[in-house]
């Protein structure tokens, strides 16, 4: 191991006090991506120079007696969706390494480092970030760092790699029917998509507006509450952002689960995938004591909905470059856009009011619980290159049935933390933590007292 | 237009025909995978578009005055 990272909190308090300079965790960082990313592949830029200059700036209001910031010192990388200054944000693909840098960073990347992070790359994913495994073809897989033979997840694998490989404590990333939620399950670390509107995607390259979201990774839930509470906030330059005040959750961590409704999820949610994830999920239900079960409305027509309305939104997000330069696109991903462009306006439009039906549906099932635990993914990381999967006797698409139990939480705009179970099997798989709209509070005070009681815990780091 | 949920329809046809109207050509060795995945999607929308919604459940944006944005 090379310089051993420790977490968000650890970081920011021991660089706050002066114990380490965060000139020496950000070297610590970039030695450790240096000495692994060759054999894991989540960076595809590292700004080494700005990072250490950062850093210093973080020293220095530190020496001057001056608040670094909460997160001071802290290194994080992003999503290649993400705006940063000088860099050509190429969302994964090759088309858009054509054009010019930004010229500013996303509101998130500001808002980080204003509040003393350090931003130290950018990171691989799934080109366009249309699919689940980060086997991108322009710029490599993305190899999980608990097994380098497997995918990482996607379409932010290298968000959830980088961070479950120890080579940086958070990062942030992109979900729109799981990109977030499913790398970290394969990866072993937390991974939270808040609600729809939550957190700005200023200065991110959507794919599907109707379920784009964004959201950060880390490796405990306390970390994780911290960088989410430093993201929140209203931004006027996504009309998306709805406007919210700042609604601290770091606080609400040791409320404890008193007084809380908590249902697993049975129906849909117990059937798709393979044993060892319904037993994952069982065993951290039966952890914290839940004997409630709920039935969700209609998910498999939740994720056929979802399904519809991101292929349509991203086929008709790309039908200039699908209509001049098809060629440059993934071969992985040329299909589903072509497909998507072609989706008949009947299905877009009884998919969206679907949707307003399934969230009044929701809305009644949020009477009666008020957290909703489920499986993250049907299986866990799989070879790279793997085309089929075989559950319950049939053979379905290896990378796309891995959105089956997210896309139907995701369509309604949920916050759902993704958790690592603990020592669940020889490789990581996760729970999905779920509450309505705007409760992103309840999701991480039912993670704390299962990270607190044994049952949630990352991965162990292998590098 | 024919509803291409309907088995009956060759989907081939109609993703050529829609391609063309909207300007888009597509290679002929992408067809299979593209009509493969579009199969996959018209198999989805069967049951969704059968699916009896209630004539208020619309997809209208809302809009939220009184300065909460800016």
């Amino acid at each position: 191991m090379t310089g051993a990272m420790t977490g968000v909190s650890d970081i920011a308090a021991s660089v706050r006090d002066g114990r380490q300079t965060a000139v020496d965790v950000t070297s610590t960082s970039l030695d450790r991506i240096r000495a692994h990313d060759s054999s894991i592949n989540a960076f595809t830029a590292v700004v080494a120079e700005r990072a250490l200059a950062t850093a210093a700036r973080v020293d220095d209001l530190v020496r001057m007696g001056r608040d670094p910031g909460p997160l001071a010192g802290v290194c994080f990388a992003v999503k290649n969706l993400f705006d940063v200054e000088g860099l050509t944000t190429l969302a994964g693909s090759r088309i858009d390494a054509a054009l010019p840098p930004a010229i500013r960073d996303a509101t998130l990347v500001a808002r980080l480092e204003s509040s003393g992070a350090v931003l130290v790359g950018a990171l691989n994913m799934d080109e366009y970030a249309f699919g689940f495994s980060t086997q991108n073809s322009h710029y490599g897989p993305t190899r999980n760092p608990h097994d380098l033979s497997r995918i990482a997840g996607g379409s932010s694998g290298g968000s959830a790699a980088a961070v479950a490989a120890g080579l940086v404590p958070m990062s942030l990333g992109s979900d729109t029917n799981g990109s977030i939620r499913v790398p970290a399950a394969l990866c072993g670390v937390f991974g939270l998509k808040p609600t729809y509107g939550r957190l700005s995607r200023a200065g991110t390259r959507l794919f599907a507006a109707s379920f784009d979201h964004v959201g950060p990774f880390a490796r405990s839930v306390a970390d994780i509450a911290a960088v989410y509470d430093a993201l929140q906030g209203p931004d006027p330059s996504d009309p998306a952002c709805a406007g919210r005040p700042v609604e601290p959750v770091v606080p609400m961590l040791v409320q404890g689960t008193d007084g809380l409704r908590i249902a697993l999820a049975t129906g849909y949610f117990a059937g798709g995938g393979h044993p060892e994830v319904f037993a994952a999920t069982e065993k951290a239900a039966s952890a914290l004591n839940v004997v409630l079960r709920v039935n969700l409305p209609e998910p498999a027509l939740a994720r056929a909905a979802a399904m519809i309305i991101t292929a349509s939104e991203g086929g008709e997000l790309h039908l200039p470059d699908l209509k001049t330069q098809a060629a440059s696109f993934d071969p992985m991903t040329r299909p589903l856009f072509l497909s998507g462009a072609v989706v008949p306006a009947a299905w877009y439009v009884r998919a969206q009011r679907f949707r307003r039906w399934y969230c009044r549906e929701l809305e009644a099932l949020f009477r009666e619980v008020d957290v909703i635990l489920a499986p993250t993914t049907p299986y866990p990381a799989f070879p790279i290159g793997q085309r089929m999967m075989e559950v319950d006797g049939r053979q379905l698409p290896a990378a796309g049935h891995l959105g089956v139990f997210t896309q139907p939480l995701s369509f309604a705009g949920l916050p759902v933390l993704a958790a690592p179970v603990a020592g669940s099997s020889a490789l990581p798989l996760g729970i999905q933590i779920a509450a309505a709209p705007w409760r992103e509070d309840l999701v991480l005070r039912v993670a704390a007292a299962a990270e607190a009681a044994g049952v949630l815990a990352p991965s162990p780091m292998r590098f | 237009m024919t509803d291409p949920s309907t088995p009956a329809v060759d989907l081939q046809h109609y993703i050529e025909r829609t391609a063309a109207a909207i300007g888009l050509s597509i290679a002929p060795e992408d067809m299979p995978a593209v009509a493969g995945i579009f199969a996959n999607l018209a198999r989805v929308a069967g049951p969704l578009m059968e699916f009896p919604l209630p004539a208020d459940a619309e997809p209208s944006p809302v809009f939220v005055g009184g300065g909460t944005r800016r």
